[in-house]
């Protein structure tokens, strides 16, 4: 899942400054479930906006909304294709993909992102997420039992630890963060498949995705 | 349909003179959407009641707001009449303006009188009905484990006509009762009672008894549990009720204390019984036979008590002298200090140490050193077999039931949170309940209590075949809910599931029976998908709207006060007529879990000038984790406003007690007082 943060305050005033009425759009995916842009983040938002700007005697108006799926064409416009009439700008707490397709369907609003879109990540337990795929492309889990060293390898290598993983299996680089080979090594032994370590994974092909990405899929 | 609301106010027989009820109901009749405003002396009473049953009846009134004393006394006698004439009680809001109005303040508060009902008649233009329905329970109970309390339960629950399935997890049924010698709390021997009470027990219709059988899971809400069960190598699933949990607990001396590994010479308690048994295998008669108590933990009653037994029973039957070191030996249980005087008769010998004893061997035998404080002398045994300390601890796979269950420990590992309200032998779970050593209570005179606690519950809830709900008064939009899963994660009394109806999307749904109506599902969903009848968000943000009305509102203070703690507490301030500032308005939440960020600022953009947030302590929260939910919210909402270019000391989260009167004035005099310096 697309995991988000929301910005500082200060930077999002900063994008909004000289407008007086502006729409704050959330989307009701990815950015609801981890907590940052979903109609509770707008509500919160917006409050923090209109607080801040009344605090300094100045104008601002706040229409709210939320689209289910904001890099949905459709949704947005559904949604929004009344609302954006009036507003002289638009502030989205969707991730860099919602933003854009906003951005794209009312060409003459400026969009702006109130998120900093992070990771591709996990919920680890309440109110925790980390990050476990890099979308490089050219997933090789089979040869890690399923644990990503692209991702969760400081030094992304691919063939075995660089030997200098710390007591109790921590990374020589961030001693917080567990050795990747460590953790794919004991998944490995779990499953009975070590041969699968003495194997050379040739050198990764970082290109294997022409960016920007786009894939075209068989129409049924 | 178009709101009707009919206002009654309740002057007190006359004696809030502090309030102008003329001036008040002049200006609600002013109100589009008021039908009338009635003035009473007494509402409570019967005159007053007939005259609310008369208007009711009469009149097309769709909604009700009450101006009175408090809720927490007036309020249900309410929710009873509006029953009685068919009208909905959900649609009934009660204006505190006596405790939190008239009684706490000097002087005039006609301004506060207006302002208060004003938030409720805001209130209440939102209220929606809800339904009263009956949902089946199972009438029959699980007991798990089958020693002492899982058969005690077993049977009261048969005396009272409820059918019991007992799953033990040995292939006997006993527990701890197979130890004959040495076990603390009954008249007659364990082993005695172990044998009267499994013939109750299989004589017993109403119980049926698995052995070697574990629990696999379990699943559902109170009143109808699917628990899986392990029977050797077969697997079935059944239905229960409620479940008892009495899985006891498990011996364990303390190896660590003595830096000699536990040799043959240094005993158990279970080796010393086994010895007791049968004596002849010894060959010699031991001379001397020490106990050592209290050097680790103080506090393991059972470990001493039944080192007593015990030290009786070796005196008894092998004629040894015996000695027992302890520090203060703690005699609180009913009989244990009776026991300790016939301990003491008998010729056992205490010796008091402050310091830990030194134990070391020497030719054979163990010798114990110590200074006996009471003699102000070194002192120097030499014991045949030392019977080291013991501990009463969870039993095996406390840890593996505790996650199959879905509820928390105590700092001890034995089940049930250190939470006031779970005493003596609830779970966050409704229905499932912890009785006798497996939840800590290691006193067996204390566990009979337990257990009736536990039977009487549980019969409660089942008896009549069916629990009556409130239906839906928490409920999830299926449509708007993300399945982020956090309100199933949060939910204190784990009364949310998620599910997937004929085949539709997959949805948080919360169980009516098993919900305990604290909103702090309301209050972290994301998608704004959960409605909490009586406290939505816009049920609670329409009483800030009224706020300010009057006055232009720069200098209120609102306070989210919980129900069981500061809005009692306040209650009581009013009562001790301790008067604090009377720019108090006070917003009345089912627990501060329910209090969201939003709420907070929403507060402050309406004008207000300081915000509290007021509940339980740490550690006594009926929600178990509403006050803490509610301290990282305002934490993180301390944050929200620091960004905005807003003091954050203009928000505080406060814990207390619902006697706490004297705090709560403080906190609010404290916050209006800062508020001032602006």
């Amino acid at each position: 899942m697309i995991i988000a943060e929301r910005k500082p305050l200060e930077e999002i005033r900063t994008m909004i400054a000289g407008y007086e009425k502006i729409l704050v759009v959330g989307c009701g995916t990815c950015v609801t479930i981890c907590w940052a842009g979903g109609e509770k983040e707008v509500g919160i938002l917006s409050s923090q906006l209109r607080l801040a700007s009344s605090r300094e005697g100045k104008e601002l108006s706040i229409l709210e909304g939320v689209v289910e799926r904001q890099c949905e064409k459709e949704m947005v416009i559904e949604e929004l294709r009344d609302k954006v009439q009036d507003v002289e700008a638009i502030l989205s707490m969707a991730c860099g993909i919602g933003v854009q397709t906003v951005a794209d369907l009312f060409e003459e609003k400026p969009v702006f992102p109130a998120l900093n879109t992070t990771f591709m990540g996990m919920p680890e337990g309440e109110g925790v997420w980390t990050e476990k795929c890099g979308a490089c492309g050219d997933c090789l889990l089979y040869w890690t039992g399923g644990i990503c060293p692209v991702v969760r390898c400081a030094k992304g290598l691919l063939n075995g630890p660089c030997g200098g993983t710390r007591k109790g299996g921590k990374c020589e680089i961030d001693p917080e963060k567990d050795c990747a080979w460590v953790l794919i090594y004991r998944r490995l032994e779990k499953q009975g498949r070590l041969d699968l370590m003495r194997r050379y994974y040739q050198p990764k092909n970082y290109r294997a995705v022409k960016r920007p990405g786009r894939i075209e899929a068989v129409t049924a | 349909m178009e709101v009707k609301i009919g206002v009654f106010l309740c002057d007190c027989g006359g004696s809030l003179k502090n309030i102008d009820f003329a001036r008040v109901s002049r200006n609600l009749e002013e109100l589009e959407d008021i039908a009338f405003v009635d003035t009473s002396h007494k509402l409570c009473l019967e005159d007053g009641r007939k005259a609310i049953a008369s208007r009711i009846l009469g009149q097309n009134i769709n909604r009700v707001v009450i101006a009175a004393c408090s809720p927490e006394l007036c309020e249900h006698k309410f929710v009873r009449l509006l029953q009685e004439l068919g009208f909905s009680p959900n649609l009934l809001s009660v204006a505190n303006i006596r405790e939190q109005c008239s009684w706490a303040h000097e002087g005039d508060v006609t301004a506060k009188a207006l302002e208060l009902i004003r938030m409720a008649i805001n209130r209440t233009r939102l209220l929606q009905p809800v339904e009263r329905t009956e949902v089946p329970v199972k009438k029959e109970v699980l007991v798990v484990g089958g020693g002492f309390s899982g058969m005690k339960s077993a049977l009261e629950l048969s005396r009272l006509g409820i059918q019991t399935t007992v799953v033990e997890r040995e292939a006997v049924l006993g527990g701890k009762l197979w130890q004959d010698e040495g076990l603390y709390g009954f008249e007659a021997s364990a082993r005695k009672v172990l044998s009267s009470i499994r013939e109750e027990v299989k004589g017993d219709e109403n119980i049926e008894v698995l052995i070697s059988a574990e629990i696999a899971g379990v699943e559902g809400y109170a009143g109808n549990f699917a628990v899986k069960i392990n029977k050797g190598t077969d697997e079935f699933c059944r239905d229960f009720g409620a479940v008892i949990f009495t899985t006891g607990y498990k011996a364990e001396t303390l190896p660590g204390y003595f830096r000699l590994s536990r040799g043959s010479k240094i005993i158990s308690q279970q080796e010393l019984i086994e010895i007791l048994e049968a004596p002849a295998k010894l060959g010699r008669r031991p001379e001397v036979i020490g106990f050592i108590l209290d050097a680790v933990d103080e506090n393991s009653r059972l470990g001493s008590l039944c080192a007593l037994n015990s030290a009786l029973a070796a005196k008894d039957k092998l004629g040894s002298e015996v000695y027992v070191f302890c520090r203060n030996l703690k005699v609180d249980s009913e009989g244990a200090e009776k026991l300790y005087q016939v301990t003491r008769d008998r010729g056992v010998m205490f010796l008091k140490f402050e310091q830990k004893p030194q134990i070391s061997v020497s030719d054979g035998r163990v010798k114990v050193e110590a200074k006996d404080i009471l003699l102000g002398e070194d002192i120097s045994v030499c014991c045949d077999f030392l019977v080291a300390e013991e501990k009463a601890l969870p039993p095996e796979g406390t840890e593996g039931l505790s996650s199959i269950l879905n509820v928390g420990v105590d700092s001890q590992g034995f089940c049930q949170d250190e939470n006031v309200y779970l005493y003596p032998v609830d779970s966050e779970r409704k229905g499932i309940f912890f009785v006798g050593a497996c939840r800590g209570n290691l006193d067996i005179a204390r566990v009979s209590i337990d257990v009736t606690s536990a039977v009487m519950s549980a019969y409660e809830l089942l008896a009549p075949g069916r629990a009556i709900v409130e239906e839906g008064k928490v409920n999830v939009d299926g449509q708007k809910c993300r399945v982020c899963l956090s309100c199933i994660r949060a939910c204190p009394h784990r009364a949310i599931r998620l599910v997937r109806e004929n085949a539709e999307k997959w949805t948080a749904r919360i169980y009516d029976l098993a919900c305990d109506g604290c909103g702090i599902c309301a209050a972290i969903c994301p998608a704004k998908a959960i409605r909490f009848e009586g406290y939505t968000d816009e049920q609670i943000l329409a009483e800030l709207e009224a706020i300010g009305e009057e006055r232009g509102g720069n200098n209120k203070i609102i306070a989210f006060c919980c129900e069981n703690s500061a809005y009692l507490a306040a209650d009581k301030a009013g009562r001790m007529r301790l008067h604090y500032p009377d720019n108090l308005r006070i917003i009345r939440v089912p627990c501060a879990g329910r209090v969201d960020i939003v709420h907070v600022l929403r507060a402050f953009e309406k004008g207000a000038a300081g915000v509290l947030v007021m509940g339980c302590q740490e550690g006594a929260c009926q929600h178990l984790t509403g006050n803490i939910r509610a301290k990282e919210r305002v934490n993180y909402t301390q944050d929200l406003l620091k960004e905005a270019g807003i003091d954050a000391g203009r928000v505080k989260v406060v814990n207390l007690g619902p006697d706490m009167a004297q705090k709560f004035v403080r906190e609010v005099r404290e916050m209006a007082e800062k508020i001032k310096e602006e």
